[in-house]
């Protein structure tokens, strides 16, 4: 793992012979290993190792950008040079005012699992023939598309301020999609686990989960356009949670290309919406000791009863503002620049379990799964609630077909009037539903 | 390289794979960002690497490296043959490919322009002088963004039938999008021109009329009102019918769907699966488009395939296993985003024919409904046909007269149920989609397109309930 940290400190030193007023590198090299499912069948078997090294170099805040596929002593001091060459022909950028010192943050435990990386392909293909047995269990003639693997690897990252970080992490995972056709009607739904030890992942009843979802789609059927009330069930929740949060980037705020712009500090939502960010939680699917430029990640709310804490800053946009970096500083590997994102986000849950929110609703609409997702920009909601059941009478009736919800981000958040008391848990993540009142929809019926 | 190469799928074959090919890349790719002004952001990346995969008593194993050397090679061939025996005895539904004639070319990219030529600097210029027309268009204008990208690789692609093909290939592409701001509203437009071709592509621009266009619908958009909730007739514009071609359509017309059960046109082929005003096809072959290629990642040439001719379904899009399952001739659909990834079934270039009406006719036809213009994303879940289309604008149509313009608003439905309610299809298509497909987790260039057409009866997700006054 040191030879990473070490490849990237030379990159680093590469760029600053060169010339680099900024920089920092990153490295990676991963394995993974997969088993596919199509049409119930095990199909294909895949191990793929991926290794990459990547620097960012600011000559006068300009940014420089350079990537190579391979993690050579030689590539990592070109990459480096080169970088500074491109950062020399972009523009000077006085916005610029300097990378992150290091920062001190506690280690996350058992981000790495030792058994986990030593799984083998036959492991996964007796996943994916057990999910497939599950399904057939519940309806003979599902059928089962999905896949089973593991990936683990290291990382590096180092800066020319003296951060000098190493990581290692695995995950493994399983999900099935199942299609039970009967006649000209067809029930569809799917169903996953994902974690980064193996005392977290339940292998089992996964293809039974998504097999029982996807009877329960059969009969989908129009509902009548109308202001109704909804209820997101834990997956189309955290869609519509996770984009608000998205959308406080604060370089899109800094930028005039978002629709929170204003409203950091104000209330944002009902006073019973509080999301926290949980960075630190052992075996998080999400969780890191620090964030993609080596800035220590903090436990935090970020919506508080309704108010929008914070905006989300990489070392640009928080020196921009004349703030401290909030830790959000997001790397997708090493072939992307540094962004803006989150670790785990748990919200609040509530006073009611979702059966007696679903119980107070006279006619309305309960959503399984749906890209809820305000326009990042205006913040216009227009889109398909692509998994759902009507509710009528306090209980969920027939499933829905071609249903679409037109609303807003504010609309939307404002509207919650309660949260659930129980809730999905991914490793890491709290997960759970949300009733949001009067919004419109609109159907064939 | 190519007697390492034999060399590879020579043993593969000695070791049990009934099939065996191989694909090496490498490329480079430069990028540019602007911003308020700045061209802050210049990026470049290398790309490398080799992708093997086997077929072994009918389970594939694929393992890629991005290191091409004797020793990585002989490495990726033991993982694939490996992960292929990991599966195949749990095979139910075996792999297979379609036998083809071995194929042995060398295809040059076409660019007037090679931008390898063109110095970085210049390259920065002409970014920067596109997206200053977008700030300076109006004071309404309260952000302008427009990135400048190139890149030029080859690809190896060879097999064990004998196939030796060898393509250069260079694409480029402009982007450039427009937020404009009043009061509280805020609303953005964006375009892109993107396809194989060199430098041409960008210098060809005329930065006032194409990037003042996109300034121009943010702006307009900030008069527009949201739009109504409810069923409704609509006339689509060609890129709103290139989304539908693609999204809606098009994923269930490919036939690894098709055989795992995971298409409404399974089993459909010489039905009537929708209106008899409606022919399908997905073209590779066209020029200057950005999902046109000239050999498939399984080096089967690019050609049109017809999928739907005058409302019947007549075939689907295929790689080596498809045609094999299916019993049909490989059509040439397979391509992986790199090295790194597996050829799958990909469109290329899909669209709706064109019909016989104007759009004039069409209009002047329409007693109350919605023109949709301008399409921003898509997505289907091709087992159920249940389709959804975001679109920037609608303006309404009263007795057939344009009137009120909304903004942002979706329409949905069961694919071949809308297919089957369109009554108008106007003379002429044109492609304005270029953009980036996604499928089990790769990107891969794409175009769509057609011609404005009117469906009836379609249902539309707007803010408002319909006949409440806006």
């Amino acid at each position: 793992m040191s030879e990473l940290l070490d490849l990237a400190q030379a990159a680093v030193e590469a760029a600053q012979a060169a010339g680099a007023d900024f920089c920092d590198a990153y490295c990676s090299d991963s394995t993974d290993i997969s088993v596919e499912v199509e049409k119930s069948s095990i199909t294909s078997c895949s191990t793929i190792r991926d290794q990459g090294l990547s620097v960012r170099a600011f000559v006068n805040g300009g940014q420089g950008f350079a990537m190579v596929q391979q993690l050579t002593l030689e590539d990592a001091r070109a990459i480096g040079r080169r970088a500074v060459e491109l950062a020399r022909v972009a523009h000077p950028d006085p916005d610029f005012v300097r990378l992150p010192d290091p920062t001190e943050a506690p280690e996350v435990p058992e981000l790495f699992d030792e058994e986990m990386a030593g799984l083998d392909a036959g492991c996964f293909v007796d996943w994916c023939l057990r999910g497939v047995e599950e399904a057939r269990a519940v309806a003979s003639d599902a059928i089962v598309q999905g896949g089973a693997g593991v990936g683990w690897g290291d990382s590096a990252l180092a800066s020319s301020t003296g951060v000098a970080i190493s990581k290692r992490g695995s995950s493994a995972g399983l999900s099935f999609f199942v299609i039970i056709p009967r006649g000209d009607d067809i029930g569809t739904y799917f169903e996953q686990d994902m974690a980064r030890r193996m005392a977290d992942l339940e292998i089992g009843g996964v293809g039974e989960k998504a097999a029982r979802e996807a009877l329960r789609q059969l009969g989908s059927r129009p509902v009548p356009t109308a202001r109704v009330p909804l209820i997101l069930g834990p997956l189309a929740a955290m869609s519509l949670i996770g984009a608000v949060i998205g959308a406080a980037d604060a370089d899109s705020i800094q930028r005039n290309r978002s629709w929170l712009i204003g409203r950091e500090g104000q209330q944002i939502a009902s006073e019973v919406l509080t999301v926290r960010e949980e960075p630190l939680v052992p075996a998080g699917m999400r969780s890191s000791a620090y964030d993609g430029e080596g800035v220590a990640r903090t436990p935090r709310a970020l919506i508080d009863g309704g108010i929008l804490t914070t905006y989300l800053h990489n070392s640009y946009t928080a020196f921009k503002a004349g703030v401290q970096p909030t830790g959000h500083a997001s790397r997708g590997g090493y072939g992307s620049s540094v962004g803006v994102g989150v670790s785990n986000l748990q919200v609040q849950p509530g006073e009611k379990t979702e059966a007696e929110l679903i119980s107070e609703v006279d006619n309305g609409i309960y959503v399984s799964y749906a890209g809820i997702s305000p326009n990042s920009v205006n913040g216009e909601v227009s889109t398909t609630l692509d998994f759902g059941f009507r509710i009528e009478n306090g209980e969920c009736t027939a499933p829905i077909s071609t249903t679409l919800i037109g609303s807003t981000g504010e609309e939307l958040l404002t509207n919650i009037d309660a949260i659930s008391s129980d809730y999905r848990e991914e490793p890491g993540m709290i997960l759970p539903s949300i009733r949001i009142r009067d919004i419109q929809i609109a159907s064939e019926g | 390289m190519r007697e390492l190469i034999e060399s590879i799928l020579s043993d593969a074959k000695r070791r049990g794979a009934t099939f065996a090919d191989l694909r090496v890349q490498e490329g480079d790719g430069t990028s540019v960002s602007v911003e308020d002004g700045r061209a802050d952001k210049v990026y470049s990346a290398s790309h490398s690497g080799a992708g093997l995969r086997v077929l072994v008593n009918g389970a594939w194993g694929f393992a890629p490296t991005n290191t091409v050397t004797p020793e990585e090679l002989q490495r990726c061939l033991d993982d694939a043959l490996s992960m292929a025996k990991a599966a195949a005895g749990h095979v139910s539904e075996p792999g297979m490919v379609a036998e083809i004639e071995p194929v042995e070319a060398t295809v040059q990219a076409t660019a007037e322009i090679d931008p390898r030529e063109v110095s970085l600097a210049d390259r920065v210029k002409r970014i920067v002088e596109i997206e200053q027309v977008v700030r300076e268009r109006d004071d309404r204008i309260v952000n302008a963004r427009a990135s400048y990208g190139d890149g030029a690789g080859s690809l190896i692609i060879a097999n064990t039938f004998g196939t030796w093909i060898e393509q250069q290939s260079i694409r480029c592409s402009v982007r450039v999008a427009a937020t404009a701001q009043s009061g509280d509203i805020r609303q953005f437009a964006t375009e892109s021109e993107a396809r194989p071709g060199g430098y041409e592509i960008a210098s060809n621009i005329d930065p006032e009329a194409w990037a003042g266009a996109v300034a121009d619908r943010a702006l307009a958009l900030l008069d527009a009102v949201p739009a109504p909730a409810g069923t409704i007739d609509v006339i689509i514009d060609p890129r709103v019918c290139g989304l539908l071609a693609h999204e809606a359509f098009g994923h269930n017309a490919e036939a690894d769907a098709v055989w795992a059960g995971e298409s409404i046109l399974a089993g459909r082929e010489g039905q009537q699966v929708c209106s008899p005003l409606v022919t399908i096809a997905d073209d590779p072959s066209l020029k200057n488009l950005n999902g046109s290629f000239v050999y498939d990642h399984e080096g089967v040439p690019a050609q049109r395939h017809d999928i739907i001719v005058d409302g019947i379904l007549v075939g689907y899009l295929h790689s080596l296993q498809t045609a094999a399952r299916l019993g049909v001739r490989p059509n040439g659909s397979a391509r992986a985003e790199d090295h790194q990834s597996e050829p799958i079934v990909r469109m290329s270039n899909t669209f709706i024919d064109a019909g016989d009406a104007t759009l004039e006719e069409i209009i002047a036809d329409t007693k109350r409904g919605l023109l949709l213009k301008g399409g921003y994303w898509g997505y289907v879940f091709t087992a159920r046909g249940q389709f959804t289309c975001n679109v920037e604008n609608a303006w309404e149509i009263r007795d057939g007269k344009l009137g009120q313009h909304y903004r942002n608003a979706s329409f949905a439905g069961l694919t071949l149920e809308m297919l089957s309610r369109v009554d108008a299809v106007a003379n002429e298509i044109s492609f304005d989609l270029g953009g980036t497909c996604g499928k089990n987790g790769q990107g891969m260039p794409v175009d769509a397109g057609g011609p404005y057409l009117r469906i009836r009866d379609v249902v539309m997700g707007g803010q408002q309930q319909a006949g409440s006054g806006q």
